[in-house]
C-alpha cells in the first residue's frame, strides 16, 4: 500500500467503524498501519490453496479434545 | 531470599515448612520485608496483599499444627500479574481504564489452584498495558525495572513478573505469554519461565489479549520449582473454552530422566540470523552441554511472525474498540496508537494470517517426526536501556520494543509448549534460550531444563540489590 493508500484506507475504515481518530493521534496510527500493512503482506504473498483452512477449531458441545498429536488453538 | 537463611526457592521454602524450620508466616513476612525494601525501585507490584499472604500464611501453619498433610506449595510465597483476577480486587490488566471496572468476585483459576496447592498471594504484579508490549515501560504505573540492573527494561508483558523474582522477592509467579510474555521477560532477566501448550491451563478469569494466542504459565528461579507450580496448575476447569480436555500430566517424577533419548537439534535459519552475538553463545553454550550438533530449519519462521502480528492486531484491537471509540486518551499513550490503526485490520489480512497458521502448523510438525526438542534463543539481544528505542541486529537498527518478540512470536503462534531457561555470566546481563517441544510434550522440556541446570549452564541467582 502506498502512503496515500494508507491513509485513504485508515479514514475511510476509522469513519465505517465509528473511531473517530483525534488529529493528535492521526500520524500516530498511519505510521503503525503502515508497518501492520507490511507484514500482512508478507503474509498475503503465501500462495494458499483452498484447502487450506483457518486454524481455529470450532467444537460445539464442549472445549476442543487434543488428538495425540495435538492442535493450535481453537 | 537472605532473610530466610539461603532458602531461595519455593521448594526449599515449603520443605522448611514442613519439617518445622520455618513457618508459614516468617516465610510471608520474610518476602514482605524484601518488597518493602526493593519495590519502590523496581516496580514489580501494583499491589501488596499483606493482609490475605499473612491469612493463607497463618492457615498453613494451623493445618501443620493440627497434623494435616500440606499441599506441595504449602507456604511458598508467589505474585500473580495483573490482569489474573483476585477476589477483592480490581483486575487492571496494566491499565486505567479498568479502575472503572468492580473487584473480582472470585480469584482466577490459576489462583485459585495456586491456593489449592498452599501458596501464599503476596500481591498483583506490573505489566504493559493490556499486555500489549515487551518492555513493561507502564506510563500508569511506572517501568518494571531489571533486577540485575535498574536502568535496563525487564522485558514484557509479564515484567513485573519476572523482576519479582529475579529480584528475590517471590520465588514463583504467574504470567502470561500471547507472542513472549513469559519467554521475553524470563530471558531479560535472567529466570526460568515455562509457556505450556495452548490449552493445557485454564484461563479463566485471566483478562485476554489476543483469545487464540493467549497462554497461562508461571516463572520460577529453578527447573523443580517451575515444574512443581505447572503441575499444580494443571486440571480441568470448565471456564475456559479454550482449554483442552487432557487428563493432568505431572512433570516432576520425570525430570531426573534429563535429556535421556530425547532428539534434540537447534534452530537455524531465522532463529540464527535474527540472534544477536550473545544471544548465539548462550545458544552454543546449551547445544554443546547437551552434545547437540543438529540442526533443522523451521519454514517460514518470518511469516510466521508477521502472521502472528496479524491475528494479535485483529484481535487484540476488537477487545477495547469500545474504549477505543469513547476514550482513547486514557489508554497508555505507548500502544494507543498501535491499538486504533490495529482496529482497521481488514478481515481479509486476519483471516489469510489464520490460513497460514495451519499450513505452518503442519509444517513444523513434519519437524518433529524425528525430533523431540529444538532449542533456539529467546531473545535477539539481552535487556536495552529503559526508554531506548532501537538495538542494533546484523548491523542494522531495528525498533526496540517489537524487535525483542522475533524470536519468539513464530512459536506461540502455533502454541508450542516451551521453556525458557536463562544463562548468567556470558556478558554483563542473563539472555535466555527457548527449550520447545512437541505439543503436549511440557515434560520433555522441563527435563532438558534440569540437565542444563544440573550442568551448572543454567541458573537463575538473585539479582544483587
Amino acid at each position: 500500500m502506498t502512503p496515500e493508500q494508507i491513509a485513504n484506507y485508515v479514514d475511510a475504515a476509522s469513519a465505517a467503524l465509528e473511531l473517530n481518530l483525534k488529529p493528535g493521534h492521526r500520524p500516530g496510527v498511519l505510521e503503525n498501519f503502515a508497518r501492520l500493512a507490511q507484514l500482512a503482506a508478507v503474509v498475503n504473498a503465501f500462495p494458499l490453496t483452498p484447502e487450506d483452512e483457518p486454524a481455529p477449531l470450532w467444537s460445539p458441545g464442549g472445549s476442543p479434545a487434543a488428538s495425540p498429536n495435538g492442535k493450535p488453538g481453537a | 531470599m537472605t532473610a530466610m537463611n539461603g532458602l531461595e526457592t519455593g521448594l526449599e521454602i515449603a520443605a522448611a515448612i514442613r519439617e518445622g524450620r520455618l513457618s508459614a508466616v516468617e516465610a510471608a513476612q520474610a518476602a514482605l520485608a524484601v518488597i518493602d525494601t526493593h519495590d519502590a525501585n523496581i516496580h514489580a507490584f501494583t499491589e501488596v496483599t499483606r493482609e490475605r499472604a499473612l491469612a493463607e500464611a497463618k492457615a498453613i501453619d494451623m493445618a501443620r499444627a493440627a497434623g494435616r498433610e500440606l499441599p506441595p506449595l504449602a507456604g511458598v510465597p508467589y505474585a500473580a500479574k495483573n490482569l489474573f483476577d483476585i477476589a477483592g480486587l480490581k483486575t487492571l490488566a496494566g491499565s486505567k481504564i479498568n479502575r472503572d471496572r468492580a473487584p473480582a468476585i472470585e480469584d482466577s483459576a490459576l489462583v485459585a489452584r495456586m491456593r489449592g496447592a498452599g501458596a501464599v498471594l503476596l500481591g498483583a504484579l506490573n505489566m504493559d498495558e493490556y499486555a500489549f508490549g515487551f518492555t513493561t515501560e507502564n506510563t500508569h504505573y511506572g517501568t518494571a525495572r531489571n533486577p540485575h540492573d535498574l536502568s535496563r527494561v525487564a522485558g514484557g508483558s509479564s515484567g513485573g513478573s519476572a523482576a519479582a523474582v529475579a529480584a528475590g522477592m517471590v520465588p514463583i509467579t504467574l504470567g502470561t505469554d500471547t507472542n513472549g510474555s513469559i519467554r521475553v521477560p524470563s530471558s531479560l532477566c535472567g529466570i526460568f519461565g515455562i509457556k505450556p501448550t495452548y490449552g493445557r491451563l485454564s484461563r479463566r478469569g485471566a483478562y485476554l489479549f489476543a483469545a487464540s494466542l493467549d497462554h497461562v504459565g508461571p516463572f520460577a528461579r529453578s527447573s523443580a520449582d517451575l515444574a512443581a507450580t505447572y503441575d499444580a496448575l494443571q486440571g480441568p476447569d470448565s471456564g475456559d473454552h479454550a482449554q483442552a480436555r487432557r487428563a493432568i500430566e505431572p512433570t516432576m517424577g520425570l525430570l531426573r530422566q534429563g535429556k535421556g533419548d530425547l532428539r534434540v537439534a537447534v534452530a537455524g535459519g531465522y532463529f540464527k540470523q535474527n540472534a544477536g552475538p550473545q544471544a548465539l553463545a548462550a545458544l552454543d553454550a546449551v547445544a554443546r552441554a547437551l552434545n547437540v550438533e543438529r540442526e533443522v530449519v523451521i519454514p517460514e519462521a518470518q511469516r510466521a511472525r508477521a502472521a502472528a502480528f496479524v491475528i494479535t492486531a485483529a484481535e487484540g484491537s476488537n477487545l477495547h474498540l469500545p474504549d477505543l471509540r469513547a476514550r482513547p486518551d486514557d489508554f497508555d499513550p505507548m500502544i494507543r496508537d498501535r491499538f486504533l490503526a490495529n482496529a482497521l485490520t481488514p478481515a481479509a489480512w486476519y483471516v489469510q494470517a489464520q490460513r497460514f497458521r495451519l499450513w505452518y502448523y503442519q509444517a513444523v510438525m513434519k519437524l518433529f517426526e524425528d525430533t523431540d526438542i529444538i532449542l533456539a534463543p529467546a531473545t535477539p539481544v539481552p535487556a536495552t536501556g529503559i526508554g531506548v528505542e532501537t538495538f542494533e541486529l546484523n548491523g542494522a537498527q531495528v525498533p526496540a520494543r517489537p524487535s525483542m518478540g522475533l524470536l519468539t512470536q513464530p512459536l506461540s503462534f502455533i502454541g508450542l509448549p516451551i521453556v525458557t531457561v536463562p544463562l548468567h555470566g556470558l556478558g554483563t546481563m542473563p539472555i535466555g534460550v527457548q527449550v520447545i517441544a512437541r505439543p503436549w510434550r511440557e515434560a520433555d522440556a522441563l527435563r532438558i531444563a534440569q540437565e542444563l541446570e544440573l550442568a551448572g549452564v543454567a541458573s537463575a541467582p538473585v539479582a544483587k540489590l
